[in-house]
């Protein structure tokens, strides 16, 4: 970890996901808030600060990997 | 500035607030129902002894908060310490501090899952209402006091006492709780003090199934898995309530279901298994017989039973037939335990149709006076689908504490050494060559030989071995004087009013446990000195194997050292063998490590060891520590539905080597996931039933039908169980080798020690050391051969009293004299003033008499008060609303003061009371009789403070699920 | 990746409890305090379902919406979570919530008798350095950051509760539905569209 935490831009990304909706002239399922108005202190995202040190590629993974212990589907037919 | 962002979320949520306040406002589940009446009370107490804030600072009492970053993660795996599923769990340790537990996705049994409990088990690692080191009572007060002077003080008064009254006039009650190991060395501690009185709560949990069971076809067990239920097509609870007494089982049975299996729950009360149910079916308390021959009645009607499968491979059936036909048709049945005939031929076809199709029961089935018939009734069900030996079918009795089962195999047993070899000297002569002792020496511990080989005192009637008139106890040694408490709760004995004036009659009282405060509170109530408590540990603190209720062994690492200055109960044995000097013998094959305090401690690996060398009735003898430490680690290659592993290290071996893994370690008996199978050849797990009732009985031949022996068997008929004899009859004698020759001259499959002759018989020529014979539907040395309903002592029904009277009186039984007939009498018209049915039962929150469960705060949250469970019907005949505190008063005069819970979920007639809860005594906190600091945060009345007499008339099983009472406003 | 999401199998949900321990025993959650909880309707009687509410991480929360301190957030994997040192204790979230989520602790703290909030974190942990003791005593531990799902739903005694990404668990869910081979038996759809108890009562009279 570079000990600094990084800030969540939450408008930068929320923004993103609007225009990805709104190609596809679909109506945003999401309210959207501006930044600034969440008010307190800066968040890192699951794979920075931790075990995965910024590899969202193997955060998704690991999680995917550990989501299959919840289906029993998997180990039995 | 409260001004709402988003007019339509406000809406919204305004909108399913109301929805989901209209749900929940109809109903009154549980724990709304607690926290309404009681929430406030409990919480405003414990504010203080509880970490209570997340916004605080760091609190100490919470050692995992500081120390969960810090230090080396070390991953230990453990098995579940409460009910007997075996769910696995890592425990992740730092610098010795458990700070977290982590699921076991890798585990057969539980896939990761947990119930509260299991999910609850870190708490453990903090123990902050555990007994922190030996006390003492004096003048009415527990006191501090060294581990030295607790041995002295206890081991001079125990002395004093065998050299005064004998060695019979000591009591030791052991535990389920106990790993494999201890409870083995428990039974080898009692019988070098030299008495059989000692016993553990397979007495008063399944001995009636153990007892019936393996009368009826060889072992008192399982027969299957809860993995098996998933090959299931249909599934009968009869007295089982799976989902609150083991709810990782519902993981199974509800893939099962999903895979359209169905379910029939047949129980007194709509448990939360019912919910679960295709079919819920009410009888009567106490009716199973009625309703299981009732079953039969409509199998036999319609010609479902399976005729090749009874020709084969039953004895009996016939006899059983006639009973069925003659007396348990439709009206007499529904006379009986109230279910009409459409009910009775729905159920009985889906278990016809749906085959293989299982039966599961439990305590609602075994804790009654005629629990060994109740069962009976359930084994002969199965035999006629021809369900028994089948992968999907089976007895599915699923057995209660986390060790039960091993502790019933091996452990402290008042009419059988290690294995259920008996008491005969023969017996008592194979173990001593096991143990390495002289056979004179052990002889020469007990007060004669006669004693040595009689059965003792049972955990449910110790306190007539107090109480009871000197000369009516059937022992020279008189009234008991002694009792060592050791890892048993006092409230899961029925008669709990008397049981303070057994204490108080007591020389001495010994309680050794991690929670000893029930028994030491309600000591404390009654005498001012002449009780120690001993700090022991709990499984999570020391290593060794448990049996899950499947035959499965499990191995335990440690997880953190004893806390406090507990001790582990093996410990704690050696040192009481050097106190009584015998601790040579006591550990004559077995290694002696130092713990950290330099204390000596038994290696539990060399009692395994010990345990394979010498259990070959059972087939104790191929689950070496290594095999099983191989099996832990290698969870992930085992399959879920057949727990066979497939590939890998343990290839072909099924989970945990359920026994019986015959043979030695060396011979790879893979274990037997399915008792009784023939679809298998024997060195697969693959077996048939036992010939342990001679070859013939009337001119009828016992042994099974030509065609019917296991998969591959070089005989394919019936035979006895192999001897040396056998051997050499048959021509196989010298495919033993020169040393096993040695060994098993003059032996049998059991006492060969070598284990040439299981070696020879399996896998020479697949055959069964225990023989090949018939499952008998009529056990003839039973008192009813043919399962009889008999009203239970109490009885709600005077007319059923005259027409299914109890048995007589016995004089001598198990060293007591045991009242039926002339009890029945005497009370047959008592339901005038006590009309209700008193039935008790599990809570998914607690586990046995619950101090342990109940001093877990994550635990106690759940269920913060004692409660009874009345129909609306008999809450407002006694003039009592919901929430309200009622007296519960059975015929014993004993008054049980508990909050009123006014629910449909028992019929009228009936009150349900959970077991789990003490420290409430008619109605007063027993709190101050606590040793200080040791009182569990939740305390309640004890539902067996009240229960009354009745016991079975094989087992000495106390009849706990009916009983009277009455109920009123407090 | 998608966003996170709860699911409670009614069929499977037995009220045993343990993920109401399970979160006790992950984050140390004081007595009192219930970041989730097992509800029951027609207890006693033919037709009881359980389900296991905590925070549902609602999409458009509610709590987020009145915040009068803004002190809530949405993580881009869909979790709500909000930052205690600006949370003024005032119940408002609780008001808003469908799923009485929002706990108040008893003791001192600042703002009357009631605590800051506590909820459910989805196992995420918090605004306060990963893994760091801050974080763990505010809001518990950061399973989230470790690759590892909310521990309730890992330790599901049936595995009926279910977390993680929403196409995930609906994969799961569904195989599971098509196996029983009926509707969608989880609970709310019922409930949601009505009909549902009018339907139970009627089978309840229909068995009597």
């Amino acid at each position: 970890m570079s000990g600094k935490l990084k800030s969540i831009t939450l408008a930068a990304l929320a923004g993103t996901a609007l225009l990805g909706l709104s190609a596809c002239s679909e109506v945003p399922q999401v309210t959207v808030y501006e930044q600034g108005q969440y008010s307190g202190k800066a968040d890192t995202r699951p794979w920075e600060g931790g075990a995965f040190k910024g590899d969202r590629a193997a955060w998704e993974k690991a999680l995917k990997e550990r989501s299959r212990g919840q289906n029993e589907y998997n180990r039995i037919q | 500035m409260l001004t709402k962002k988003s007019a339509t979320a406000a809406t919204s949520a305004r909108r399913l607030r109301g929805a989901s306040a209209r749900q929940l406002g109809q109903t009154m589940d549980r724990r709304a129902f607690l926290k309404r009446s009681g929430l406030g009370v409990g919480a405003g107490a414990l504010a203080t002894q509880l970490p209570y804030n997340f916004i605080g600072a760091a609190d100490a009492a919470t050692p995992a908060g500081a120390a969960r970053a810090e230090g080396k993660a070390e991953i230990r795996r453990t098995i579940c310490t409460h009910c007997s599923v075996g769910c696995a769990a890592d425990a992740v340790v730092r610098n010795g501090v458990w700070v977290h537990q982590e699921p076991v996705f890798d585990s057969p049994i539980n896939l990761g899952a947990h119930c509260a409990k299991g999910a609850a088990l870190r708490e453990h690692g903090h123990g902050e209402y555990r007994l922190k080191y030996p006390m003492k009572l004096v003048d009415g007060k527990y006191q501090k006091i060294s581990w030295e002077q607790a041995l002295d003080e206890v081991g001079d008064r125990l002395l004093k006492i065998r050299e005064e009254s004998g060695p019979d006039a000591a009591y030791f009650i052991g535990s389920s709780k106990h790993n494999n190991e201890q409870a083995y060395l428990l039974r080898k501690f009692v019988s070098f003090w030299g008495t059989n009185n000692t016993d553990h709560q397979a007495r008063i949990c399944h001995s009636t199934t153990v007892a019936g069971v393996a009368n009826t076809w060889g072992y008192g067990a399982m027969t299957n898995s809860y993995n098996d239920m998933q090959n299931a097509k249909a599934m009968l609870f009869i007295g089982s309530n799976a989902a609150e007494a083991h709810p990782v089982s519902l993981l199974h049975i509800l893939h099962a279901k999903e895979n359209g299996a169905k379910m029939i729950v047949v129980d007194p009360r709509f448990t939360r298994t019912a919910a679960k149910a295709h079919q819920y079916i009410r009888i009567r308390s106490g009716t199973d017989v009625p309703f299981l021959f009732g079953l039969l009645y409509h199998i036999f009607q319609n010609g479902w039973e399976d005729k090749q499968y009874i020709d084969d491979r039953v004895f009996g059936m016939d006899k059983i037939r006639e009973e069925v036909l003659a007396k348990w048709t439709p009206d007499q049945v529904e006379e009986a335990c109230g279910v009409p005939e459409d009910q009775m031929l729905l159920a009985a076809r889906t278990m016809a149709e749906n085959r293989p199709s299982t039966i599961v029961w439990c305590m609602g089935q075994t804790q009654h006076s005629i629990g060994n018939a109740m069962v009976r009734a359930s084994c002969i069900l199965q035999l006629a689908l021809g369900n028994i030996g089948k992968s999907g079918g089976g007895a599915n009795i699923f057995r209660g504490h986390d060790n039960v089962q091993g502790a019933t195999d091996v452990g402290p047993n008042p009419d059988s050494l290690p294995g259920y070899y008996g008491l005969a000297a023969g017996s008592w002569k194979h173990w001593c060559g096991v143990w390495g002792v002289d056979y004179e020496w052990v002889k020469g511990r007990y007060a004669s030989q006669a004693l040595m080989e009689k059965s003792g005192i049972t955990v449910s009637r110790w306190i007539d071995g107090v109480l009871e008139n000197k000369d009516l106890i059937d022992q020279p040694a008189g009234n008991l004087r002694a009792v060592v408490y050791w890892g048993h709760a006092p409230n899961s004995q029925t008669r709990g009013a008397e049981m303070v004036e057994a204490m108080k009659a007591l020389d001495t009282l010994v309680v050794i446990d991690p929670y000893p405060s029930a028994t030491a509170s309600m000591a404390a109530m009654v005498r001012k000195d002449g009780v120690y408590l001993l700090p022991a540990c709990t499984q999570f603190e020391t290593t060794g194997s448990a049996t899950a209720s499947n035959r499965s062994l499990q191995w335990r690492e440690k997880v953190i050292e004893p806390l406090f200055e507990s001790k582990p109960d093996h410990t704690i044995m050696y040192a009481f063998a050097k106190k009584f000097g015998w601790a040579d013998e006591f550990v004559k094959n077995i290694k002696l490590d130092k713990d950290a305090q330099g204390w000596d401690e038994p290696n539990i690996e060399d009692v395994l060891r010990e345990i394979n060398r010498g259990t070959w009735t059972i087939g104790y003898t191929g689950q070496s520590p290594e095999r099983l430490k191989l099996h832990m680690k290698n969870m992930h290659t085992f399959d879920v539905k057949t727990l066979k592993a497939v590939g890998g290290p343990c290839d072909g071996d099924y989970f945990g080597l359920p026994w019986p893994c015959f043979g030695t370690p060396e011979m790879k008996h893979p274990g037997t996931p399915n008792l009784y199978d023939t679809s298998k050849h024997v060195m697969d797990g693959g077996g048939n039933f036992r010939a342990n009732f001679g070859v013939e009985k009337d001119g009828v031949s016992l042994l099974a039908a030509e065609g019917s022996a296991s998969k591959g068997a070089d005989l394919q008929m019936g035979y006895p169980e192999f001897d040396h004899v056998l051997l050499k009859k048959l021509g196989w004698w010298d495919e033993l080798t020169e040393a096993e020759k040695a060994a098993a001259e003059g032996k049998n499959w059991k006492t060969d020690v070598s284990g040439g002759i299981q070696r020879v018989v399996m896998k020479n020529h697949g055959c069964h050391p225990f023989g090949n014979a018939k499952a008998r539907a009529v056990v003839w040395n039973f008192p009813d051969p043919i399962p009889q309903h008999r009203e239970p002592i109490y009885s709600p029904r005077p007319d059923m009293v005259a027409k299914y009277p109890t048995h007589d009186d016995k004089m001598k039984f198990w060293r007591l004299p045991t009242l039926y007939k002339s009890m029945q009498d005497k009370v047959k018209d008592i339901s005038k003033d006590y009309p209700l049915i008193m039935t008790s039962g599990r809570l998914v929150e607690y586990e046995g008499g619950g101090e342990e469960t109940r001093s877990n705060p994550w635990l106690a949250e759940l269920q913060q008060e004692m409660f009874a469970e009345v129909n609306p019907k008999d809450a407002n005949d006694a003039g009592f609303r919901n929430g309200e505190y009622i007296w519960v008063e059975s015929p014993t005069k004993a008054k049980l003061k508990v909050r009123a819970q006014v629910t449909q979920r028992v019929a009228p007639g009936t009150v349900f009371l959970p077991f789990h809860f003490s420290g409430w005594w008619q109605g007063e906190d027993m709190l101050k009789f606590y040793p200080e600091g040791a009182a569990p945060i939740v305390r309640g009345e004890a539902v067996n403070t009240a229960t009354t007499y009745g016991y079975d008339s094989v087992t000495m099983m106390q009849e706990t699920k009916t009983t009277l009472c009455r109920v009123s406003k407090a | 990746m998608g966003r996170m999401k709860f699911l409670c199998d009614a069929e499977r949900c037995i009220e045993c409890n343990g993920c109401v321990t399970a979160c006790k025993n992950e984050h140390e959650v004081p007595w009192g305090v219930n970041r989730r909880r097992v509800v029951t309707m027609n207890d006693g009687v033919p037709g009881e379902r359980s389900i296991s509410v905590a925070c549902m991480h609602c999409s458009d929360a509610p709590c987020m919406a009145v915040c009068p301190t803004d002190c809530f957030y949405k993580t881009e994997d869909g979790v709500v979570l909000h930052d205690k040192d600006k949370c003024i204790g005032c119940g408002y979230c609780f008001y808003a919530c469908p799923f009485g989520a929002p706990q108040f602790p008893n003791g001192p703290a600042a703002f009357g008798a009631r605590g800051k909030m506590d909820k459910c974190t989805f196992c995420a942990g918090g605004p306060e350095e990963t893994g760091s003791a801050a974080e763990y005593e505010k809001y518990g531990s950061n399973r989230l950051a470790d690759g590892k799902l909310p521990l309730c739903a890992e330790m599901c005694s049936t595995k009926a509760l279910i977390a993680g990404d929403a196409n995930v668990v609906a994969d799961i869910f569904r195989e599971r539905v098509l196996r029983r081979g009926t509707g969608a038996e989880v609970w709310g759809w019922d409930a949601a569209y009505g009909g549902g108890e009018r339907k139970q009562e009627r089978k309840r009279e229909g068995q009597s």
